[in-house]
């Protein structure tokens, strides 16, 4: 009686344990599957442009870093053309010398520190090495940028009137 | 009507319809009961449940859009590949040679649209009329899971064409994804399927549209339809004004 | 066709013979509550809205071409960039609060919440007379939400600035 009733609790133990463990592989497989695949390209080190073709009072985008690369007290740096907000491409606006993004309106000056707007925090940066003359980005390891709010760390005010046709 | 009749008593007739007669009401009780599309009906309901000042008659209409869609969405996938190199052009493609082609696509994306609408009166419309009240509670919570995938598959779709439009809102909307404490970057990688939009997102969102969700709502409407038609005699109109 | 109370086609009562029953009395007044068969009395009627339905669409679909913009370009992000009419008032939300509020708890908050409605809310009466609390919030909610929709849908032009949408029209559908 009692051997009918350890068989009856092993049995079901044992086909508990048994969903169980197909439940938890095919989670496991499914998750493993879906992450994302590497980028070829974009991800690791990507050589740029030469190091005097970087402006002082401007920039100029790096497609293959996603990035735009200027010049601050003759230093190269390179910022994510990425909105830190919700991720579209924040262009470059030459008669206010600041990025203004598109999407809801965030504004960010030349190092792409926060000025205003939604976004929590400045655009990241990317670290730089000057290899032969050459601007080299590692796109690998991104810096986030610092919260809204923190001091800008240039002097550069907004110079002239903003390219938002539509905005107030 | 004759001839009907004649085809329903029939040897053959009688094997398929099974209650053959329509006599009394009794017997087209039987005949309803035994009809496949029609199960998913109560075989009675209250008159007043059956006016347009009650339903609104959206529950029909989400159910005629979906499929709408689902036909417009089956002619579309002959002629669409779901690859960044092929997307776009495809749509052109479908819009300028395919016959109809133009045509189905706005019919695909006008039911698309009015089908969120619809949900969403839907669900007012409920709310109004009390009906998420006890016992049909989970057949609100199921409406509530319906809406979203309705959603869903909206968002999934907006992607497929590939163009600007498209881009933009993917990318916004995966972005938004990776604030979720924690877990938000985990999401929007397994979402986008890389660092940015690109041919992983495409074929995921293609395969979420075309496929998974589309089955996880037919279940859903199945379901909350059987509810609804349980719980169809409920409303006593103790209540009315 | 025979039912036991007489069968109403536009208003008017259409008599037949029915075997085993009297033929139909007086007129008598439509009782409400009173159970009759789904065929054909709302099958007829679904009939009926679903070709509405689908009229609608077809129509629609003859006059109003789908939107194709320019093949997507990572490079260039559009001005203003639009989210569907029905994310619109997420968008919105978006502009003013952190991605972590807008994007994140206030969907998930309005999930939750319809979810939970018919668990909080446990009063049992049906006219709205009777639920006022009830009736009062979620009214507001819709209206918040429709008018955030409207403001994100017409109002926002570049940069999500400020525009009135009969000078200038950037809704996209």
């Amino acid at each position: 009686m009692s051997e009918e009733i350890e068989r009856r609790e092993f049995l079901k133990k044992g086909w508990m344990a048994g969903a169980g463990l197909i439940g938890v592989a095919g989670i496991w497989t499914t998750w493993d599957v879906l992450q994302p695949g590497e980028s070829a390209g974009f991800g690791g080190e990507v050589r740029t442009i030469p190091e005097e073709a970087v402006p002082q009072d401007g920039v100029v985008a790096v497609p293959a870093a996603r990035a735009y690369l200027t010049s601050i007290d003759g230093e190269v740096v390179a910022v994510s053309e990425t909105c830190p907000h919700l991720g579209c491409r924040v262009p470059w606006c030459e008669s206010s010398g600041q990025f203004e993004c598109p999407c809801h309106g965030s504004i960010f000056n030349r190092k792409g520190e926060a000025r205003e707007g939604p976004t929590p925090r400045g655009m990241s940066r990317y670290p730089v090495q000057i290899i032969d003359g050459l601007v080299i980005v590692n796109t690998g390891e991104p810096e986030e940028g610092e919260p809204m709010g923190t001091a800008e760390t240039i002097d550069e005010p907004k110079r002239g009137p903003s390219c938002a046709e539509g905005s107030h | 009507m004759k001839v009907m009749e004649r085809v329903r008593e029939s040897t053959v007739g009688r094997s398929i319809w099974r209650a053959p007669d329509r006599a009394t009401e009794r017997d087209r009780a039987a005949g309803h009961w035994a009809n496949f599309f029609l199960h998913i009906y109560p075989v009675k309901m209250r008159r007043k449940e059956m006016t347009f000042r009650y339903t609104w008659f959206l529950g029909v209409a989400s159910v005629v859009l979906f499929g709408s869609l689902v036909v417009s969405g089956i002619y579309l996938m002959f002629f669409y590949v779901p690859s960044p190199a092929s997307a776009y052009g495809n749509i052109q493609n479908i819009q300028t040679q395919v016959a109809f082609g133009q045509y189905m696509r706005n019919v695909h994306r006008w039911s698309a649209h009015l089908m969120v609408l619809v949900v969403a009166a839907h669900m007012a419309r409920v709310f109004y009329r009390g009906s998420y009240k006890s016992p049909k509670e989970f057949n609100w919570v199921i409406g509530v899971i319906l809406l979203v995938l309705t959603l869903l598959l909206s968002f999934t779709g907006y992607l497929l064409p590939w163009d600007q439009l498209a881009y933009w809102a993917v990318t916004v909307g995966a972005s938004m994804a990776g604030f979720v404490p924690l877990l938000g970057e985990t999401i929007k990688g397994i979402l986008i399927g890389g660092d940015t939009v690109g041919s992983a997102t495409l074929l995921r969102f293609y395969v979420l549209h075309v496929a998974v969700l589309p089955t996880a709502v037919v279940i859903l409407i199945t379901i909350h339809l059987w509810r609804w038609r349980k719980d169809a005699m409920l409303d006593t109109g103790a209540d009315d004004e | 066709m025979s039912d036991r109370e007489p069968v109403v086609v536009d208003g008017k009562r259409v008599l037949g013979v029915v075997p085993g029953t009297p033929p139909g009395g007086e007129r008598k007044v439509l009782d409400e509550q009173e159970p009759v068969m789904v065929w054909p009395h709302l099958l007829v009627r679904h009939g009926v809205a679903a070709l509405v339905v689908l009229v609608v669409v077809l129509l629609l679909a003859l006059f109003f071409n789908a939107p194709l913009r320019e093949i997507a370009n990572p490079m260039d992000t559009p001005n203003p960039e639009k989210a569907p009419w029905y994310f619109a008032a997420l968008q919105e939300l978006l502009a003013h609060f952190h991605p972590m509020v807008a994007g994140v708890l206030v969907p998930t908050g309005i999930i939750i919440g319809l979810v939970a409605l018919p668990y909080i809310d446990r009063n049992p009466r049906l006219s709205p007379r009777f639920r006022k609390v009830a009736v009062a919030t979620f009214t507001v909610f819709m209206v918040v939400w429709i008018v955030l929709t409207l403001i994100g849908f017409m109002f926002r032009g570049p940069n999500w600035g400020w525009v009135w949408p009969w000078q200038d029209w950037y809704g996209e559908l």
